[in-house]
């Protein structure tokens, strides 16, 4: 019985395998869709928004605090991922503009997050364990 | 230190000994209160909104009609009382198919988004009071996700937010089986909070939220897109270029949704638009070149997919292998376009 069923499902399974797609990611002759352009777009104004933040004169004052060079900072940004940004970008977005005492207290905490978050990921500082480090 | 440190004991000895002799009262209060929540997308209780400066003390938002729901469709309910007001009339029972998932007793928020984009309207996700609140005031209601249970007793539905009023200290939703309900905004705020302050726009793809930004109106235009609502989606990128003129990405997507109803030579204007806003995009110049290969205008289409190639960048794959194709087109068959 066993015997018999071996070869049918052998096949089978051989013609199944065959079907599997193992190409990864090819890239095809197509339009770029717009889902894609505005995924692209966010990356740029990711990287101009952290790059901006981090010429603030207050930011650049904590990064003194912390012995940071400023400058290198900036130049380290460049080098940053894509997913790297975004994740600053995201944390930035919390910071409030402004406000009564409250906020502010609140604000200088998320700020100074943010800015120890950046110098984290540029290997700068090594405040938060989950931020991983390249080398 | 020793302060915080003794009041959490003695939290801890009040609540063990409480435990210990009202063990039964408290199961016996909760099973009395269960009731209450246990109606899934069942009418919500009565119960104030934090006073927001930047807001009219009252507004309510005309013509959304009210849809009774049936037994846990509140998502169909909901979504057809926004679609209606936004000019489709549809009902609740020719939603409930596309909407409700009955393995889950309920619909979930991604259906209600998909469902909202096949009929041609923008889903645009909001998020908490401030946002509601603007909205509202500027004449949009607002699918809201509450959780009238607790995070491990969750009874989830939906309602639409019609109206405010900060001086009572109420919301106005058409929820469940009422409608014009004024529930109060401590109420409201609680339960929407379990929902992580989750509302939703259904709107004409001319009308922009009030507390629009570009990059989330693109996204929910490009939706349009992949439920191939090219007509609207074309009509949502115009919309947005009125309002961001120099928006590379409207123009891209205006391109490709024209492109999708066909009419390629509207198509390649948009997308020489985004080249001259970002010239150093291979992207619209990717997209030109299979316009141009279509129009039959083999030259130029080799020019722009060249031009793609050049600048290169992560897409550059996709310029490559868009070359690859147009110089693999036969040339005889466009010859009597290669005049222009």
């Amino acid at each position: 019985m066993l015997q018999k069923m071996l070869k049918p499902v052998s096949f089978f399974l051989v013609f199944s395998f065959l079907l599997l797609d193992f190409s990864v990611q090819t890239a095809h002759a197509q339009m770029i869709d717009t889902s894609t352009v505005i995924a692209a777009q966010k990356k740029n104004t990711d990287r101009k928004q952290v790059a901006a933040f981090l010429g603030r004169e207050d930011v650049q004052q904590v990064m003194m605090q912390q012995g940071i060079d400023a400058v290198e900072a900036q130049k380290r940004v460049a080098s940053l991922s894509d997913a790297e940004l975004a994740k600053i970008s995201q944390a930035m977005e919390q910071l409030p503009a402004g406000g009564d005492g409250i906020g502010t207290i609140v604000g200088a905490a998320v700020f100074i997050f943010v800015v120890l978050l950046i110098t984290d990921i540029l290997g700068l500082t090594h405040v938060f364990s989950f931020v991983n480090h390249r080398r | 230190m020793s302060f915080p440190l003794s009041i959490t004991a003695v939290k801890h000895l009040f609540l063990s000994r409480f435990l210990q002799a009202g063990n039964r009262t408290i199961a016996g209060l909760l099973l009395l209160a269960l009731p209450a929540f246990l109606s899934g997308c069942g009418p919500i209780s009565s119960g104030r909104l934090p006073q927001n400066p930047n807001s009219p003390p009252r507004a309510m938002v005309a013509g959304v009609p009210f849809f009774a729901q049936e037994d846990l469709q509140c998502g169909p309910a909901a979504l057809a009382m926004t679609l209606h007001w936004s000019g489709l009339a549809v009902q609740p029972s020719d939603l409930a198919p596309e909407v409700f998932s009955p393995g889950l007793q309920g619909s979930l928020q991604s259906s209600l988004v998909g469902a909202a984009r096949r009929h041609g309207r923008v889903a645009y996700p909001i998020a908490g009071s401030e946002s509601l609140l603007a909205e509202i005031s500027a004449g949009n209601p607002v699918i809201v996700l509450v959780n009238l249970g607790f995070f491990w007793y969750p009874k989830w539905h939906y309602a639409v937010a019609i109206g405010f009023d900060q001086g009572l200290g109420e919301v106005i939703l058409h929820s469940g089986v009422n409608p014009n309900e004024h529930l109060s905004s401590r109420v409201f705020l609680n339960i929407w909070e379990r929902g992580e302050y989750w509302g939703l726009l259904v709107l004409p793809p001319d009308r922009l939220p009030a507390g629009v930004t570009e990059e989330a109106w693109l996204e929910a235009v490009a939706g349009l897109e992949r439920a191939e609502q090219w007509r609207e989606a074309a009509i949502g990128y115009d919309t947005a270029l009125k309002r961001w003129k120099q928006s590379f990405g409207a123009w891209m997507g205006l391109g490709n949704s024209r492109y999708g109803l066909r009419d390629h030579a509207g198509a390649a204007k948009a997308f020489r638009r985004a080249t001259l806003l970002q010239p150093e995009n291979g992207m619209a110049f990717n997209n030109l070149a299979h316009i141009l290969s279509e129009q039959g205008k083999r030259k130029e289409a080799l020019a722009a997919a060249q031009r793609a190639v050049e600048l290169g960048g992560p897409l550059l794959d996709s310029f490559r292998q868009t070359l690859e194709k147009i110089k693999a087109m036969p040339v005889l068959k466009n010859n009597r376009k290669r005049g222009k």
